[in-house]
């Protein structure tokens, strides 16, 4: 795959997400882009179970599990600062397997789904970013096809991000930071989707909070 | 540029035909599985998007097993032998190298995950096995029945396995040729025992003789699998003696 960049646009002031994404979208189709399909990408947690944790003397750690449309026959296992595995669909089956030692976090399953835009070589992914039946939030990500180090591409990236989201353009994201010249891969899309999600979660917590 | 999923059997990974998501059905049919998994990479079309999560629908898949041995002078004669009865194709040797980790719990029996990976085949994917209890049932079900999980993984799977709190309890290297007949697969190898943790060079046997197993992944329920193994094993003798070997009679 080629180099990604997966962000958050915020929902815009006095609008609800739905219409946000469609302000967006409408941009997109405006620019020339060509719809082509669906996608999502959808993310679980599981936690050490206690009883495992006496042994090791160790804090539990948070394993994500995710999917990515993009890749139908793959599965994701990661850990936050940790090695990212990339195994075929029989994971999960594994992971049921393993009830009694890995437990998923309640009400835990995240997923972003929405539209594939195709805009020449730049493949613009459009999502609504929900938890259980309410969403939560917006996530673009956009891959420059032919090129597969970040930092050969990250100027052209960001040029073509700000061309259609304006003043919400992120920076660059995390995973390029040390490895710059090292070759982009699903993981690492995978792990900037695990940060997204992570991050709208504090969010909608630090709502619940406030309220 | 297209890439294609070789069919070619190597050690367990014949299963990683599931990658294809074709399961062995054509058991039933009596040919073998040469399908061809053909992903189209030219276009940036879209995949399907499952809308289902696969946790509790997948269907169960069970290993059906046969195993004996051969002393190292008789192996020359077991291989002519297999040659005339599998299907036709190149004499496939394997060097593997497998380690078995261990999850320890509060239960009393700590979870048991394989991890193998090719020392001659660069570029192939590592494999991690789960095998379940053997199924305690029918006395003259022929083969060693259990559930069986197979999952191609990327190349850190160790470190992985690490980070989830997993700890190897031994490894060692398989060396030998492998066999298939349908959707049987036959494996004659020797085990070398690791001297130094980690080094895969420094190698001793373990015996004088190559383990030969028989097995079979299919889905569960078809117990009529066992019984084409027995007739297949009844073609062996008197060369090896291949039998249901329950590992907990060993322990």
């Amino acid at each position: 795959m080629g180099v990604t960049c997966v962000s958050q646009m915020p929902v815009a002031e006095g609008k609800s997400v739905q219409q946000t994404v469609e302000l967006l979208t409408r941009k997109l189709e405006m620019l020339g882009a060509e719809k082509q399909g669906t996608f999502c990408v959808d993310c679980e947690t599981y936690h050490t179970a206690a009883s495992t944790l006496g042994s090791q003397g160790q804090t539990g750690k948070l394993m994500y599990v995710m999917h990515n449309s993009e890749y139908p026959l793959s599965c994701f296992a990661l850990f936050e600062n940790g090695p990212c595995l990339i195994a075929d669909t029989n994971f999960d089956v594994l992971m049921v397997k393993l009830k009694g030692f890995f437990q998923s976090a309640k009400a835990s399953k995240i997923e972003t789904r929405g539209t594939r835009y195709q805009y020449c070589d730049f493949l613009v992914k459009v999502g609504t970013v929900t938890m259980g039946p309410s969403a939560r939030g917006i996530s673009v990500e956009v891959e420059y096809g032919p090129c597969v180090v970040a930092s050969d591409c990250w100027s052209l990236l960001l040029e073509f991000l700000q061309s259609f989201l304006g003043s919400h353009t992120p920076g660059a994201p995390a995973v390029f930071g040390n490895r710059h010249d090292a070759v982009y891969g699903p993981a690492d899309t995978m792990v900037q989707y695990m940060e997204l999600f992570n991050k709208i979660r504090k969010q909608q917590q630090a709502a619940a909070f406030m309220e | 540029m297209r890439k294609i999923l070789s069919p070619r059997v190597r050690g367990y990974r014949q299963d990683f035909l599931k990658i294809a998501q074709v399961y062995p059905v054509p058991y039933l049919t009596g040919g073998s599985e040469s399908s061809c998994v053909v992903f189209n990479l030219d276009t940036m079309e879209a995949p399907p998007v499952t809308m289902m999560p696969v946790t509790g629908g997948t269907i169960n898949m069970m290993e059906y097993l046969l195993q004996g041995s051969v002393l190292d002078h008789s192996l020359e004669s077991l291989i002519h032998r297999l040659r005339g009865l599998c299907d036709n194709m190149e004499p496939e040797t394997f060097l593997d190298h497998e380690m078995v980790f261990l999850l320890k719990g509060q239960q009393a029996s700590p979870f048991v995950l394989r991890a193998r990976r090719s020392m001659d085949r660069a570029g192939a994917p590592w494999h991690l096995r789960y095998l379940g209890q053997p199924e305690m049932g029918d006395k003259n079900r022929h083969a060693l029945v259990r559930n069986c999980v197979d999952i191609a993984t990327s190349e850190n799977l160790t470190d992985f396995l690490m980070e989830m709190g997993f700890r190897m309890d031994h490894e060692f290297v398989a060396k030998g040729h492998l066999f298939r007949k349908g959707i049987m697969k036959i494996m004659v190898y020797k085990i070398f025992r690791i001297l130094v943790p980690g080094n895969t060079d420094s190698t001793e046997a373990l015996s004088l003789s190559y383990l030969v197993e028989l097995s079979v992944v299919a889905p569960a329920g078809q117990d009529v699998v066992s019984d084409d193994m027995k007739n297949f094993a009844e073609q062996l003798k008197p060369l090896v003696h291949l039998e249901k070997i329950d590992p907990k009679r060993l322990m």
